[in-house]
């Protein structure tokens, strides 16, 4: 098992006054606060430690290990049965470890399930609605749920943001798109203002536009201090919003990292043309990777710095020379794939979508 | 408002028209038994109807069948009309099956998501489920007095409202039993196989209970069909209601909560 870990010491955040406020308000089941010594104002958002869930012989989670810093987003990637909706329905105590704990802002998620539950805003990846429902009827029952008073204008402004009017809210569900159904997903989510947000699959099914409506959302209750952990299949996505990354295999972790730190994990494309036919150059500095050449034109993949290619092009007929950034879709192929070796030369790019088929999806994930 | 009251009064809410159509089919089907009972009175045909019996309706019946073939016989009729019984095992068992429902479609997840224990799936069921039963009954008997004010003769006065009680009693403790099985079966399993299976279990129990009455040698396996244990015949005939009957009725229905409660607490809630 290579497990890269750690490939960056991330900062947490210092302050996090949205979600601290949140809490405060948020009365303990048990009615009493929790000690002095149980310091919960210090704790991550989620810490995850050991968590393994099988049924029978089939392991869907294995020992995943985890902390979640307040007020970051965390992206949880991988291939259908890696596992990830499996490890989110474990914290929202919808399934019971086989081993483990995780703890949701120092609340222990089953112990604790209600005050650690009472900090969440989740959205599930399928969403189960009633279809006889309308969408306001949905976001009020939902909102009562909640233990804290609902602030009207504050989901006004969801709904606003995501394009969803008074009149499509007092329609029946069964009237509503698939991307409606999403967006009602999203504000019943957000609505409580939560200080720590559960999300699987989020866009799935929103339009480009809403998708960067959405993005907005995420990057305003990050700038409030909220914790913001998603599932993605989209890396797109996942590179553009998140901090940090974790990936999954087979139900087990195989790289946490943040995406830019993930980025340098995967070398660089550089491609080389000349104005004349040149030889192929004898030997190439350690990390360097000659992928293609003709006399005309050499393509690289360069991992490390790029100093010693423009020592050796210094006395070449150079015409013109690209050079592509790491791509976080380079290095999570690779453990989608399940080679870790950073050395392994890259294959053209692979769609979420072609990845996904390279495994049957598990019934698990 | 506490979320628990959110969750029975949204269940309500989605069941209300059910509920009140079927209550309103219920009230009438009353008014129109009541009007043919005193049609029937007025004639002085029950004898006449009675004798039309087949053999083993009357060996059914025992000798209750004079009792039933009366005009509070058949006013009461509605208490044990064996498609009346039926439907509303059938409703119960829809009802009692709910969990399952929100389990199989995610709507649990969105419930359970938030701060709410799991209980609450259960016991806002097991109130939905003594709601609509209490509903229904009322619905029934509502129908036999508004149609014995509107159409009773004067030389018959109706069922006393003890009997009438009884009835109810027995009847809502029989519905409720099933509910409890259902609901049982409903946390373990889809929904899909908890309402046909219970359904086909009640059936067969039905049968169970009627072919013990036509063939004693059956009577030794006869104790295990609540059905056994609600008895319209013998409190048509006045008499009082058997604490018993009730006891094992109530303990069938404490039984099913109970294991329902123990699932629901330790299952994964998955599709």
């Amino acid at each position: 098992m290579n497990r890269l870990e750690g490939c960056v010491t991330h900062e947490p955040a210092l302050s996090n006054p949205y979600a601290l406020q949140n809490q405060a308000a948020i009365p303990c089941e048990s009615g009493q606060h929790p000690p002095p010594s149980a310091d919960r104002t210090a704790t991550p958002a989620i810490s995850i430690r050991g968590l393994t869930k099988r049924y029978g012989a089939l392991t869907a989670l294995n020992d995943l290990n985890l902390e979640i810093h307040r007020g970051e987003i965390f992206g949880f990637l991988g291939l259908n049965g890696a596992g990830k909706t499996t490890a989110i329905r474990l914290l929202l105590d919808l399934l019971r470890p086989t081993s483990g704990q995780a703890f949701i802002f120092g609340y222990n998620c089953w112990a604790e399930g209600l005050d650690a539950r009472a900090r969440i805003g989740y959205l599930p990846g399928e969403l189960g609605l009633y279809l006889d429902l309308t969408g306001l009827e949905t976001l009020d029952f939902l909102a009562g749920l909640n233990r804290q008073p609902l602030d009207k204008g504050h989901r006004q402004s969801l709904c606003d943001r995501l394009e969803l009017s008074g009149n499509d809210l007092r329609r029946r569900l069964r009237q509503y798109s698939t991307g409606m159904k999403r967006k009602l997903g999203i504000i019943q989510a957000f609505q409580a203002k939560p200080p720590l947000l559960i999300l699987d699959e989020p866009t799935e099914g929103l339009d480009p536009l809403m998708q960067e409506s959405f993005y907005g959302l995420l990057a305003e209750v990050k700038r409030g201090g909220a914790t913001v952990f998603m599932s993605s299949h989209v890396l797109s996505e996942v590179e553009r919003v998140c901090d940090r990354i974790a990936l999954l295999r087979k139900g087990e972790m195989v790289l946490l990292s943040s995406v830019q730190e993930s980025r340098r994990l995967a070398p660089r494309r550089v491609r080389v043309s000349f104005s004349e036919d040149v030889n192929a150059p004898p030997e190439l500095p350690p990390g360097y990777q000659l992928t293609e050449q003709t006399p005309r034109l050499w393509r690289l993949a360069v991992a490390g710095p790029l100093g010693p290619l423009l020592a050796r092009l210094a006395g070449l007929p150079v015409k013109d020379m690209d050079i592509d950034e790491a791509r976080l879709e380079d290095v999570v192929r690779r453990y989608y794939r399940g080679t870790d070796d950073p050395e392994q030369p890259l294959t053209p790019a692979l769609s979420p979508s072609e990845g996904a088929r390279e495994k049957p999806p598990q019934p698990w994930g | 408002m506490s979320g628990a009251f959110l969750l029975l009064r949204l269940s309500l809410k989605r069941v209300r028209l059910l509920l009140l159509a079927t209550g309103l089919v219920l009230a009438g089907f009353q008014v129109l038994r009541v009007l043919i009972a005193a049609s029937v009175h007025k004639a002085g045909d029950f004898e006449q109807i009675a004798a039309l019996l087949p053999p083993a309706v009357r060996t059914v019946l025992g000798p209750s069948v004079t009792s039933v073939m009366s005009f509070n016989g058949i006013v009461c009729g509605g208490y044990f009309d064996l498609g009346i019984v039926l439907a509303l095992v059938v409703l119960t068992i829809a009802l009692a099956t709910l969990p399952a429902a929100e389990i199989e479609t995610g709507f649990a997840d969105l419930i359970l998501a938030r701060p709410m224990r799991r209980h609450w799936l259960i016991t806002r069921t097991i109130a939905l489920v003594l709601l609509a039963i209490g509903l229904m009954l009322f619905m029934i008997t509502a129908g036999i007095w508004s149609g014995l004010a509107l159409f009773a003769p004067a030389d018959a006065p109706g069922p006393p409202a003890r009997q009438v009680a009884a009835l109810v009693v027995n009847l809502g403790m029989l519905l409720l039993s099933w509910g409890g099985v259902a609901m049982a079966f409903g946390a373990a399993c889809r929904r899909a196989v908890a309402g046909p299976a219970t359904a086909l279990i009640a059936f067969a129990s039905l049968l169970l209970d009627y072919a013990q009455k036509l063939w004693s040698p059956l009577e030794w396996i006869g104790w295990l069909s609540p059905f056994r244990y609600y008895a319209p015949f013998e409190l048509i005939m006045g008499d009082p209601l058997p604490v018993e009957n009730l006891l094992v009725l109530g303990a069938i229905a404490l039984t099913g909560f109970t294991v329902a409660y123990f699932i629901i607490s330790e299952r994964d809630i998955s599709r």
